[in-house]
């Protein structure tokens, strides 16, 4: 091959590998420009998701420390604003309870707020009360909401879930806790023929002859 | 010209109060419920909880209510029911003590207001609400002070203990 | 003494018979084990109700446990009554004599030593009632609370019929051990 004078193609043909560097030595200026267009065009739409979007993030938790049929379980649903805007029209509906296993006994579980501030948060509570004992899978609740006023297109999202909780059957719950206090007062009762009969018996006997009598005499 | 612009002026100004009073709730009619946590066992956080039904005299629907209790300022969440709220608080145990709590409602404009005071350092007592929820919250019960079963073996232990010392005599 | 009587023994030496050995008439025995059953039996009410043990599943565990407790409480019954009653006839015996002295005094009937004996035996039946109420009283007030003790701190987390066995077991055994102790 005739060795050229040109310094672009001066290197070109010796291996693959390198016939880059043709390139970028001839127009090193558009290379970069290219690059830094590219670079800040990956950005834009991220930005845009942080700046003006709104986000909402939902957990959902089950405040009892014992789920005990018959009394009350706490639900707590905290809502969470992490977007920098407001967050419209926002929807939670819980449709995890059925009604042949609990009964509401506070609150409702479809509700509604009409606006959440960005980097504020929001609590709901709902009261229920187990019908039947046994494993429940405490599920997730649905959150929707709108990113604008007059948006059409509702986000969809669900909350967290707490897992799966036993519900402990009434009679164990009150072997484990309730006071007893009328067994043991029965209890009491029957033993006190068992202690006091043999007591009074001795202690009739006792204070008959008792020593300090024959002082007496 | 001038003048036909400020007549307009005028009876805008004038149709104002009359066109806003449309927002405003008129003799507010209150139908409420309230829940407390009434154990320990069945919460780890003491929730309060106020549902209420508004009826407005001029049929407004759906208001944005927003509650002030003890300093703490929430929005009011609507239900599926038409003027149906509920307002709920959880927190710590210490932190909602057994008492009389007054939730004050506002409505968007009183909240504004509210808001505002909160912010220059106000006192927000002034500052007139909608009305006042009231809830009563009878304390948590932490299970009983002591033990029958201790209190059992107590009794037991003192009587045995009568019976050892009468037997010491004996033996002596 | 063996004078003229070799072949009966005097009641004297009767009653030193009777004192000295653990064995209890049956009077004294239906009374211990009646006792006995009675205290044996109490705890099953326990278990029933506030550990909600089934009457009728956990009958043969109940009525075992029930007729063993019985078995160790009549016998720490026994010792206990035996370790006493000497005692007691020692500080018994001066009011005892006086008293019996008192009502004999107009008979003039009987001789000395005839009221000696009646002496002895009231004396002997005196420290053998008081032995056995105390006893008694004495042992069932130990077993309630080592049963209590027992079956409500110590053995509270276990299975109920584990918990009743373990409980009664112990506390009828601790009671028999205590008894056989000579400590004064």
């Amino acid at each position: 091959m005739k060795k050229k004078k040109n310094p672009s193609t001066d290197i070109a043909d010796d291996s693959q590998g390198i016939r880059w560097l043709r390139f970028g030595y001839v127009r090193p200026m558009k290379l970069w420009l290219a690059a830094l267009l590219l670079t800040f065009g990956c950005f834009l739409p991220s930005f845009g998701e942080e700046e003006t979007e709104a986000r909402l993030l939902a957990s959902k938790n089950v405040l009892n420390q014992y789920l005990v049929e018959g009394k009350d379980l706490t639900v707590e649903y905290k809502i969470y604003n992490v977007g920098s805007k407001v967050a419209f029209n926002v929807l939670l509906n819980d449709n995890s309870f059925p009604d042949s296993s609990f009964s509401i006994i506070s609150g409702n579980l479809k509700v509604e707020w009409e606006r959440i501030a960005p980097s504020s948060n929001v609590t709901h509570a709902v009261i229920l009360k187990p019908l039947k004992s046994g494993y429940f899978n405490f599920t997730s609740a649905e959150i929707s909401y709108l990113t604008a006023e007059d948006s059409r297109e509702r986000i969809l999202g669900y909350t967290s879930f707490p897992g799966e909780g036993g519900i402990v059957p009434q009679r164990e719950f009150d072997r484990r806790f309730s006071p007893h206090v009328l067994d043991w007062f029965v209890f009491a009762f029957m033993t006190l023929p068992s202690l006091g009969i043999p007591f009074l018996l001795w202690y009739s006997s006792k204070s008959k002859y008792d020593q300090s009598k024959t002082k007496k005499n | 010209m001038a003048a036909t612009g400020k007549v307009l002026v005028i009876l805008g100004l004038c149709l104002l109060p009359i066109l806003t009073s449309a927002d405003t709730c008129l003799a507010p009619q209150i139908k409420s419920q309230t829940y407390s946590t009434p154990e320990a066992i069945v919460s780890t956080e003491t929730v309060l909880i106020a549902e209420f039904t508004l009826t407005c005299k001029n049929s407004l629907k759906n208001i944005n209510l927003y509650a002030d209790v003890g300093g703490r300022l929430i929005p009011a969440t609507k239900t599926s029911e038409v003027n149906k709220y509920q307002i709920s608080i959880t927190d710590d145990h210490k932190k909602l003590p057994a008492g009389r709590y007054d939730i004050r409602v506002f409505d968007e404009e009183g909240f504004a207001l509210l808001r505002k005071a909160q912010r220059s350092g106000e006192s927000t007592d002034s500052i007139k609400p909608l009305f006042v929820l009231n809830l009563n919250h009878s304390g948590i019960w932490n299970g009983p002070i002591v033990q029958t079963e201790f209190v059992a073996a107590l009794a037991a232990i003192l009587i045995w203990w009568l019976a050892y010392t009468a037997r010491s005599k004996l033996l002596a | 003494m063996a004078g003229g009587k070799q072949n009966k023994l005097s009641r004297e030496e009767e009653l030193l018979l009777q004192d000295f050995s653990r064995n209890v008439s049956t009077k004294s025995s239906a009374l211990f084990y009646g006792n006995a059953l009675i205290v044996s039996a109490i705890p099953m009410w326990l278990f029933w109700r506030i550990h909600q043990m089934d009457l009728y599943q956990s009958a043969i565990v109940f009525i075992l446990g029930t007729f063993i407790s019985t078995y160790l409480v009549a016998y720490a019954y026994r010792n206990v009554k035996f370790i006493l009653k000497h005692k007691i006839a020692l500080k018994r015996e001066d009011a005892v004599a006086k008293e019996m002295m008192k009502k004999l005094a107009d008979d003039k009937k009987m001789t000395k030593k005839e009221k000696d004996e009646r002496v002895l035996w009231k004396k002997n039946e005196v420290a053998d009632y008081e032995a056995t109420t105390f006893s008694i009283f004495y042992n069932n007030a130990l077993y309630l609370v080592l049963l209590i003790v027992a079956s409500f701190f110590l053995l509270k987390n276990f299975n109920p019929v584990v918990n009743y066995s373990f409980s009664v077991g112990s506390a009828a055994g601790l009671l028999a051990l205590f008894s056989t102790s000579s400590k004064v």
